[in-house]
């Protein structure tokens, strides 16, 4: 099996390196073969490790396959460990990016007409932008397959640099370079907090090893640390806390969530990309893999369940105001992203990867779909431009309405399962900041389906769109792009139904997902339930279902029944509007004060620091008296034989005296 | 003073003398017959710790093949001592400081409270029988056997370097083969010319 | 002692080189000059066999023979193999360049061979006599190389220089050795520790003869204050001997210090104190890393500033021995093994950059290098980077290890005075990286290699980057080889 997993990981990385530096040679479809190809293998092997965790009792691997050096006794190694939660993960990490790699093909087909003539960047764009997509899909391997916090830490940046190369492939637009930028740096802010907890699990547990910290940790539950002052911290929250950081950072968490919704500056299979399967669910991962390290510290649980909850609903609230369809749908990613926040904030670890895996299916859908749209719409990206598209995508439209429903939640679908299991867990749990955090989840139902549906409406039915000219033009996009949509919907619906009474309430995280039995929110949820079936028929008596429904009847009512109410709330309700608008001013505030500060800042250091002392004492001084000394001692080297052997002899003498007779 | 003990010290002082002369004198002539006196005093002192060998070898090889040689080139080349020495006055006090120096050290470790005879007990003496030769060739060949080779790779390996560094084909170089010479005839040498006689 | 021909089997590589350097030595009699590649060809096919004898003798058990003359252990076996290896890069990196200036000859590769003898008979000696004689071996061969050029004065006056320092050196050498022996009654290594305990640790006369035999190691080794021939010999013999004596001869030289100080006189350490040789190794350490830095700063000749570099490589090796403990010798030899590679590749690239009529031995030959090879330019950046100690490549983790080594027996100070020269070194490295990339080229002629040097010198420079990503391979064959 060993050599299954290498080939897993390393197929997509081949595909990787085959187009991105032989891209000219290979061709666009050399290229696009050999990447879709290397992810299509990983994603049949890891269908095939999954089936063999679920019918074949496959035992769980971890070891290291390659030492890269050994400090100190802390071994830093290229490792694996593949469980039921690995198994989960690159089956669905590797099914959505060969989907979406297929969907490229479609998609950049004409991606010259982006680049400008003269751009040296355009040259082999195709090749690059599958070189890239496959590199992604390496690093979420890499990250996900890690069995020590060294190769987590790899893939973790990858993947972050890889984000950054595709958010801003269309390097010839500045809002590109911005958005890329910006989610580079909020990255950047969230990686400080992760590489720290790393460096304080390195340093009181001294191993980076997975195995080794988890069985290590329960002695260490109560170690409290002192970091400055007299203050004591318990290590366990510091550390959860630390981690979780970074997972702000990757997962997009409410304040570091700033940059999601720019990256859908990138073309649209990565937002797929990075939204569904791989970046934002990094963080989501991590915490859960983290299982026995925060079941230590109800402090940093707390913190994940409240942050989670936060973004869970005020996200939410924005996506209904947004008119850029890809902004919609990254906003309803942020909103569910706090979803599973919550569910690994009341311990329901499983719940969190059991939405992470719908969702990835579902998200991927809606995003593709809009791409179909915007494909459609000749990259006009406006909804309310849209409308009626129905008649002409009769494809898109069936999925997208499956993708919908999904997501807020219709009994039967995915969504379904995985959104209820997270709100009847928050309700069970008893954990600081669980009513908080069960009041926005509950309300989060309503926001959902009110934006999607709002969307859905507005591109699909109604009025054609307003311009003739897009109107005349607009047809089903090629099979290249409908393929993977419907190959996403199928899973869209029966993904939940099928694996809910294996992964919640069967035994299918036993040993891998660890929860204290004090936390265990799941097992009462399933006292209630029993099972899907029971999910099924609790349906009448759920609040989160008659929300959902209230949702869609609202947005139904506004914007298909009877526009005018739309302009007469926004014009009533104004300041909230450009609240929500204005994303909070989040953006405003972190330009302001981050960016102008450390503007600011950085001017001083440079004018006082920077010219001042370093280069005109440090540098320009010490270079000075080095190449001064230098030159005294050179003439040391006479070039006369004699000298050269008068020293020989004087430091054999000095040499004698010093340690013979000293 | 026994007089095994008289001829040590009669030797040493040849020694030292003549090593020093080597190094003083100003024509390489004198220096170089200076080192020759160096070494017969030395194989003298071989022969007094019955290593008799070693004196034979040392005035047969260096003396008699090395040092004459050496004196060969001396003669036939023309040094200018001047130059050669243009260094030494003024590096002789430090020189001579950590001569000093030098000295004081060696001798203060190499003497009798380290090698004293209450250290190292004095060999005993062998019969007259006693063939040091046989004794150094039975290890050279068995004991030695390795370091043995590897002299002999050495001295294969300066064979090569002198011939690499001194002999070269000159083109420029102008030789007569004997042979040719004999075989010439007239005619390859002598061509007859008939020119009309030069007008007005 | 009944001989039987099967304990001549460790002794094969010995054997194996001879017999190649003679029959290089025969057949070159018989080849024209424009047929002189076979004698080249020869050498290099050999050499790579060597390396295969090599492996197959190999086992990890010690075995010595020769009553105590010869030693083959795993770290005679790793070091062998390096110093073919290097041979081999050096020897074909000079191929170009002697064909250009006539001096394609037979006798380069013979006294090559025999300079490559005297170092494995180094690295597998047992006894102070063995490895005088493989000293001599080595030392006498380079003599005759670094004068190879016979219508070169600098070569000639250069090759003067060494022989007579040199034989200053060894003189030294031999009187230290005699006060041990003297002292002791042996000259076998693995008999030498024992005996020096039984004599006294304190012993003065131990001492003393130790310390000349530190220094005349320290001649070999190019330390501070017996550096002095080092430059004046790179600069004046021809750029492929200096190649040669620049790159294999370290890893002899490494070997000398181990067999004699650590398996001979371990017992003189002298842990924390300043009797032992460790007291001895640090102040030559720290004056090499001083000096050696220093003064390549000032240099406008790459030779001359590659030797200056040397100098302060070889303090860090020190540093790594003098730590006395396995981890200190396995991080030397780390650091040797790379240097030795490093070095081959910079040399390499000067051979690269001269042609016939032209050195490129000014810094200023370097100017837009980038321009003209961005390829090869991009290898010298891999090397100069490696010297440096820049991360990713593997110059980084050799230093990495030596003072990792020389901070776990509580020489922080050392190692400290080791960080702030390798910094103030950095600069003339990236001096150098500056002029390839950021002026303007002052001669715009491409480069002229083979191909065989163009790919054996990019696996040469891409190799810091490897082993830099993948240091852990090449460690813990050091780490085998010294038994820790």
């Amino acid at each position: 099996m060993e050599n299954i997993y290498l080939l897993i990981v390393l197929a997509p990385l081949v595909g990787a390196i085959l187009a991105g530096f032989l891209g000219g040679s290979l061709g666009r479809k050399g290229a696009h073969w050999v990447t879709s190809t290397g992810v299509g293998i990983s994603a049949v092997l890891s269908l095939y490790v999954l089936k063999r965790f679920m019918f074949d009792d496959q035992e769980v691997f971890n070891g290291a396959v390659y030492t890269w050096m050994v400090s100190d006794g802390l071994h830093m190694e290229v490792g694996f460990l593949v469980d039921q939660l690995t198994a989960v993960m690159i089956s669905v990490v590797t099914f959505v990016s060969f989907c979406v790699h297929i969907y490229t093909i479609g998609y950049m087909a004409d991606d010259e007409h982006n680049w400008p003539k003269t751009s040296l960047a355009g040259k082999n764009s195709y090749q690059r932008f599958f070189s890239y997509i496959s590199l992604f899909t390496f690093s979420m391997l890499m990250l996900v397959m890690a069995n020590n916090f060294m190769q987590l830490f790899f893939g973790w940046e990858a993947v972050g640099l890889v984000s950054y190369l595709l958010i801003g492939f269309w390097s010839v637009r500045p809002t590109a370079i911005f958005a890329n930028l910006k989610a580079f740096l909020v990255n950047r802010v969230g990686d400080f907090g992760f590489i720290l907890g790393i460096a304080a699990v390195a340093m009181y547990f001294n191993s980076l090893d997975y195995h080794e910290v988890f069985a290590m940790a329960p002695s260490l539950a109560d170690t409290q640390i002192q970091i400055w002052g007299d203050s004591s911290w318990s290590l366990m929250s510091l550390i959860g806390i630390l981690l979780f950081i970074g997972a702000m950072g990757k997962s997009a968490q409410v304040p570091l969530h700033v940059w999601l919704p720019d990256s859908m500056e990138g073309p649209t299979p990565i937002s797929a990309l990075i939204h569904a399967a791989t970046m934002v669910t990094a963080g989501i991962f991590m915490v859960a893999r983290m299982s026995p390290l925060y079941e230590l510290s109800e402090t940093a649980l707390t913190f994940v369940l409240v942050i989670g909850a936060t973004t869970a609903f005020f996200t939410g609230l924005i996506g209904i105001v947004q008119n850029d369809i890809k902004r919609v749908v990254a906003y309803s990613t942020l909103s569910q992203l706090g979803y599973m926040m919550v569910a690994l904030g009341v311990s329901a670890y499983a719940a969190g990867i059991f939405h992470l895996m719908t969702h990835a299916f579902f998200k991927a859908l809606l995003f593709l779909a809009a791409g179909s749209v915007i494909i459609g719409m000749h990259h006009d990206q406006d909804i309310r431009n849209m409308g009626g598209v129905k008649k002409y995508m009769p494809i898109t439209y069936w999925t997208s309405l499956v993708g919908s429903l999904a997501l807020i939640g219709f009994p039967g679908f995915s969504g379904f399962f995985s959104k209820d299991a997270i709100i009847e867990a928050v309700h069970h749990s008893n954990i600081a900041g669980a009513g908080y955090a069960y009041v926005l989840v509950v309300a989060g139902v309503f926001v959902t389906a009110l934006y999607s549906f709002r969307m859905f409406f507005l591109v699909f039915h109604g009025e054609g769109p307003r311009d003739e000219h897009a109107k005349a033009h607009l047809h089903e996009s090629p099979k290249v792009v409908t393929i993977p949509l419907i190959l996403l919907a199928i899973p869209s619906v029966i993904i939940g139904y099928m694996t809910i009474d294996a992964m919640l309430f069967g035994d299918w995280f036993k040993g891998v997902l660890y929860v204290l039995p004090e936390h265990d929110t799941l097992a009462a949820v399933q006292g209630m339930v029993h099972s899907s079936n029971g999910m099924l028929a609790h349906t009448y008596a759920s609040v989160p279902f008659y929300l959902a429904m209230g949702g869609l009847f609202v947005a139904w009512y506004i914007y298909m029944k009877n526009p005018e109410i739309a302009d007469k709330i926004k014009t009533m309700a104004a300041p909230l509007h450009t609240l929500l608008d204005k994303k909070y001013w989040f953006d405003e505030a972190y330009q302001f004060v981050f960016a102008g500060g450390s503007r600011l800042l950085g001017k001083f250091l440079w004018l006082a620091g920077d010219r001042g002392v370093i280069d005109g004492l440090a540098v320009n001084g010490s270079a000075f008296s080095v190449g001064w000394l230098a030159g005294i001692i050179r003439h040391l080297q006479s070039g006369y034989l004699y000298h050269y052997a008068i020293a020989m002899i004087l430091g054999l003498t000095l040499m004698l005296g010093w340690f013979v007779f000293a | 003073m026994t007089f095994e003990k008289f001829i040590f010290y009669v030797l040493a002082a040849v020694l030292i003398i003549s090593a020093t002369m080597v190094i003083t004198r100003k024509n390489p002539v004198h220096a170089a017959l200076s080192l020759i006196l160096a070494f017969v005093a030395s194989s003298g002192i071989w022969l007094l710790a019955e290593a008799e060998f070693l004196a034979i070898v040392l005035v047969l090889v260096y003396v008699g093949a090395v040092m004459v040689l050496f004196l060969f080139v001396l003669m036939m080349l023309d040094i200018d001592v001047a130059t050669l020495r243009a260094g030494f006055i003024k590096m002789l006090p430090l020189g001579i400081l950590m001569a000093i120096a030098m000295a004081a050290e060696l001798i203060l470790v190499v003497g009798p409270e380290n090698f004293g005879l209450d250290k190292f007990a004095a060999p005993a003496r062998h019969a007259a029988d006693y063939s040091n030769t046989e004794e150094l060739g039975g290890v050279l060949y068995t004991v030695y056997m390795y370091p043995f080779e590897i002299a002999a790779v050495i001295l294969l390996v300066a064979i090569i370097a002198a011939i690499g560094l001194t002999m070269r084909r000159r083109p420029d170089s102008k030789y007569l083969d004997p042979a040719n010479q004999v075989v010439v005839k007239r005619k390859d040498r002598v061509r007859m010319v008939s020119m009309d006689a030069e007008k007005g | 002692m009944q001989f039987d021909s099967n304990q001549l089997i460790p002794v094969l590589p010995e054997i194996y080189i001879l017999s190649l350097a003679c029959l290089v030595l025969v057949i070159d009699l018989f080849i024209k000059q424009e047929n002189r590649i076979v004698t080249y060809g020869i050498t290099q096919i050999g050499l790579l066999l060597a390396v295969a004898i090599t492996v197959a003798v190999g086992q990890p058990q010690t075995q010595i023979i020769f009553d105590g003359s010869y030693i083959r252990d795993p770290m005679s076996d790793v070091l062998k193999v390096g110093i073919f290896v290097v041979s081999f890069l050096a020897f074909l990196y000079a191929k170009d360049y002697l064909r250009d200036r006539d001096l394609f000859k037979g006798e380069f590769y013979t006294l090559g061979l025999f300079a490559v003898l005297g170092m494995i008979i180094m690295v597998s000696a047992n006894s102070f006599l063995t490895i005088y004689l493989g000293l001599e071996l080595l030392a006498l061969s380079m003599y005759a190389l670094v004068a190879f050029n016979r219508d070169s004065q600098d070569g000639a006056e250069a090759a003067m220089k060494y022989f007579v320092l040199g034989a200053l050196a060894s003189g030294i050498l031999l009187y230290g050795i005699s006060m041990v022996y003297g002292m002791t009654g042996t000259i076998r290594f693995d008999e030498l520790g024992g005996a020096i305990q039984k004599v006294g640790l304190d012993n003065v006369v131990l001492v003393f003869g130790l310390v000349f035999i530190v220094i005349g190691l320290s001649f070999k080794l190019g330390a501070v204050p017996f550096h002095m021939w080092v430059p004046d010999v790179y600069h004046g013999a021809p750029t492929a001997v200096t190649l040669f004596l620049g790159s294999a001869p370290k890893i002899a030289a490494f070997a000398l210090a181990m067999r004699m100080l650590v398996d001979g006189m371990e017992p003189l350490v002298g842990q924390g104190g300043w009797q032992g040789w460790q007291g001895m190794l640090i102040v030559l350490a720290v004056l090499s890393m001083a000096i050696g830095n220093l003064i390549a700063i000032a240099q406008t000749n790459i030779k001359r500033m590659l030797a200056y570099s040397t100098i302060s490589h070889v303090g860090f090796i020190l540093l790594g021995i003098l730590a006395g403990t396995k981890e200190g010798y396995t991080a030397a030899m780390f650091y040797t093994l790379v240097y030795a590679l490093m070095s081959a590749g910079g040399f390499g690239i000067v051979i690269a950059l001269s042609r016939r009529g032209f050195e490129a031995e000014n810094l200023d030959d370097y100017k837009g290098l980038n321009q003209r090879n961005p390829w090869f330019a991009g290898m010298m950046l891999l090397l100069m980077f490696s010297m440096a100690g820049v991360p990713p490549t593997v110059g980084f983790f050799a230093k990495l290890f030596v003072l990792d080594a020389v901070v776990s027996v509580d020489l922080t100070w050392v190692a400290l005075v080791g960080v702030f020269f390798s910094i103030i070194g950095a600069f003339y490295y990236i001096r150098i990286i500056k002029l390839m990339y950021f002026d303007k080229p002052s001669d715009e002629s491409p480069l002229s290699m083979g191909v065989d040097t163009q790919v054996v010198l990019s696996l040469n420079g891409l190799s810091m980057l490897y082993l830099g990503l993948f240091p852990a391979g090449l460690l813990s064959i050091c780490h085998t080889a010294i038994g820790g």
